[in-house]
């Protein structure tokens, strides 16, 4: 009888003596799960900062939208896709962008995948989104994507901007993993961690940001 | 991708001549090295760090068919169709015969070594369907039909000069620059292209999760998101070891991969997917694949002290430390790894035999295995390797050494057990080996034992031995 290769492969693995199992030493621990808010948002500041990433801290949305049209102006974008995530959608993101002079897309523009495709290669200069976590660490953004949150937004655009409320700092990656994990029903197709922009250093070990992905990071944390 | 690691010593001794890549080496993998150290230090307790994902990754070894079998359960129950594959063959098969069916004319890859050991490009080249590698490194070393030069960055000692001849000729780039930023701009806007239309991505896996069934891919460039999220279908490729027990495993396993990579704390990206898509998404994959491919792994898993091979997370710090591929790069190992890694795993999945000077190439310092984020032992590995290949070991495919060698260690482990034997030879052999000796060093000895001498000297022999002398003391204080 022909195995399949399944249990040929798992047959040979299991029919060899299983070993003790190793004791695990201690889980070492980390520094920054000691750390109050603001002590968060100074270390993923520095971190992110480090990588090359512009922080930006403000009070409340109305700021926020404030600041983003500076950012606007400075890097003359005309034409972004935007998720409708709960961060970004009580911005109304559209409306602004009627009195900026700046034309907004979401996904639910498109009727299909090659449609918002040609879109967010081609014709935007910016991805805005919201996160799901700001983790200090090493000043990474946490996404959890959904029909809300298209993987592509905070990747084929040569600028990202995120906008995080500081109520979703967490210390460490683990707290945010915990929190996508916690119902394996509810778990995410995609779930990313971005550290600043896109880069290489594979040239010659030169460093190179915006190698396939945005050059740019500009995070804006509100209150 | 070409076996060449039987011209391992040709190969070898052309780098060294290689003015270009000396300087390089000379120059990276300290600079890499110092930013590992510097990345370590970010913990509280480096040490206790590197100990606990030494542990994980025992752990996974010794429990590999559980974890794999939690991880195919947990996956298949998320909607993705997890593939087996016993050999190249099979997993280069299925690769190619859904990108048939699926009627797809190209494809982007995302780095996986694992897929240059099997050979996959060549497949859906031969078959019509174009492969592009996107990171930086691969595609360059694949435009120029290149072995990678280091693990990590495949193409990192290329000169300037000639990734713009490349980039001119192969990736439409109409300018002439020799800025290492203008031609990663170039690359940028040729693969993206390529991106924007695909409808099949193929991907390495850094870890597989056993307690949710979920990948994960590490990288700085973004080529693997994009290879993931634009396409309908996404493919992953993954060895059996890249197991991992639970998520909490992975991240610490991931905070130690990319401080000993690259000495960053964590890469641009990582991306964890578990599942395709949701219906309602409008990008990432509508069909996720996994295939675990096997390729002569569980055929060691019985042998206790081989397997231990399989605790290797690919991060290439072995690589940084190591005295002798810091003289000659990443070609001479002449397959998809290189460095000390290579050293451990090339013989194991391509025979003894066939590796001869891979895993002789190493002087034992064991700079490598301080480093290790796994807790492999290199050179507890080597020496194994080199004592089953002289007893020609089937399972492993020793091949034993020539006859004249054999028996010229059989003579000598005779005579050294015998002290009678031991005089008798030293007093014959004295006069015919100190005729090559020149200021009382024997540095050349042409003929059989020719090899042996060309980079060692010995002094010559006394006119008499120690014994001997012994014997004129003895009789003079007598």
């Amino acid at each position: 009888m022909v195995r399949n290769a399944r249990d040929e492969i798992l047959g040979k693995l299991r029919a060899v003596h299983r070993a003790d199992v190793p004791q695990r030493p201690e889980v070492p621990s980390l520094n920054e799960t000691a750390f109050d808010r603001e002590e968060m948002i100074a270390k993923f500041t520095e971190a992110l900062f480090l990588q090359t990433g512009v922080v930006h801290r403000v009070k409340d949305n109305q700021e926020a939208l404030d600041k983003l049209a500076e950012i606007a102006k400075e890097e003359k974008l005309e034409k972004v896709m935007a998720s409708t995530d709960d961060v970004i959608a009580p911005l109304d993101l559209p409306s602004w962008g009627k009195e900026n002079g700046i034309q907004i897309l979401t996904a639910g523009d498109f009727k299909d995948r090659n449609s918002f495709k040609d879109a967010v290669f081609d014709e935007v200069n910016a991805g805005i989104t919201g996160a799901n976590f700001a983790v200090a660490e090493s000043g990474t953004l946490g996404l959890i994507h959904d029909r809300d949150q298209a993987r592509l937004i905070s990747l084929a655009p040569i600028l990202h901007i995120a906008i995080v409320p500081t109520e979703r700092f967490v210390p460490i990656y683990e707290s945010a993993i915990e929190k996508v994990f916690e119902d394996i029903n509810a778990v995410p197709g995609q779930f990313t961690f971005i550290t600043g922009p896109s880069m290489t250093a594979d040239i010659q070990a030169t460093i190179f940001r915006g190698m396939h992905g945005p050059r740019k990071l500009i995070v804006i944390l509100t209150g | 991708m070409k076996i060449k690691t039987e011209q391992f010593v040709e190969v070898a001794r052309r780098e060294m001549a290689d003015l270009n890549s000396r300087a390089f080496l000379q120059l990276l993998p300290p600079v890499i090295a110092a930013m590992r150290k510097a990345a370590m230090a970010t913990f509280p307790d480096p040490d206790a760090a590197t100990e606990y994902s030494r542990a994980i990754r025992a752990e996974v070894v010794a429990r590999l068919p559980e974890l794999l079998e939690e991880f195919e359960a947990n996956a298949i129950a998320r909607g993705v169709k997890v593939i087996w594959a016993r050999d190249a063959e099979e997993a280069n098969d299925f690769i190619l015969n859904l990108a048939l069916k699926r009627g797809i004319k190209y494809v982007t890859k995302g780095k996986s070594m694992v897929s240059e050991e099997l050979g996959t490009n060549d497949v859906l080249i031969k078959n019509g369907i174009e492969a592009f590698e996107t990171d930086l490194g691969e595609f360059i070393a694949q435009q120029l039909n290149r072995p990678p030069f280091h693990i990590v960055g495949p193409a990192v000692n290329v000169s300037v000069q000639e990734i713009c001849d490349l980039f001119m000729e192969k990736a439409g780039m109409e300018e002439a620059t020799t800025d290492p930023v203008e031609l990663g701009y170039a690359a940028r806007v040729y693969l993206r292209d390529k991106f924007h239309h695909l409808e099949m991505g193929i991907t390495g896996v850094n870890m597989a999760v056993a307690e949710t069934g979920s990948i994960i891919n590490v990288e700085n460039e973004g080529n693997i998101r994009l290879t993931k999220s634009s396409p309908r279908v996404q493919v992953s490729v993954m060895s059996l070891e890249k197991v991992v027990p639970t998520m909490r495993d992975a991240i610490h396993v991931l905070r130690l991969l990319c401080r000993n990579c690259t000495g960053q704390s964590i890469s641009s990206y990582v991306s964890i997917d578990t599942g395709p898509k949701k219906d309602d998404e409008i990008d990432g994959p509508e069909e996720l694949y996994i295939v675990i491919v096997d390729n002569g792994r569980s055929d060691l898993y019985g042998d206790v002290k081989a397997r231990e091979a399989l605790r290797c997370i690919r991060c290439g710090a072995c690589l940084n430390h190591c005295p002798v591929y810091a003289t000659i790069g990443g070609y001479p190992y002449g397959w998809a790894y290189s460095g000390p890694m290579g050293q451990v795993l090339n013989p194991l999945l391509l025979g003894l035999d066939r590796t001869q000077d891979l895993y002789r190439a190493c002087t034992l310092c064991g700079a490598c295995k301080e480093v290790c984020p796994s807790g492999i032992d290199h050179p507890s590995m080597f020496l194994y390797y080199r004592s089953k290949d002289v007893k020609g070991d089937s399972k492993l495919k020793g091949k034993k050494r020539d006859w004249k060698e054999v028996g010229i260690f059989k003579i000598f482990t005779l005579a050294s057990t015998l002290p009678w034997l031991w005089n008798l030879g030293a007093r014959l052999i004295r006069p015919f080996y100190n005729r090559n000796a020149k200021n009382g060093v024997v540095s050349h000895i042409s003929g059989l034992f020719e090899g042996w001498f060309r980079k060692r000297d010995l002094p010559a022999m006394p006119a008499k031995t120690f014994h001997e002398r012994w014997k004129d003391i003895e009789k003079r204080l007598s």
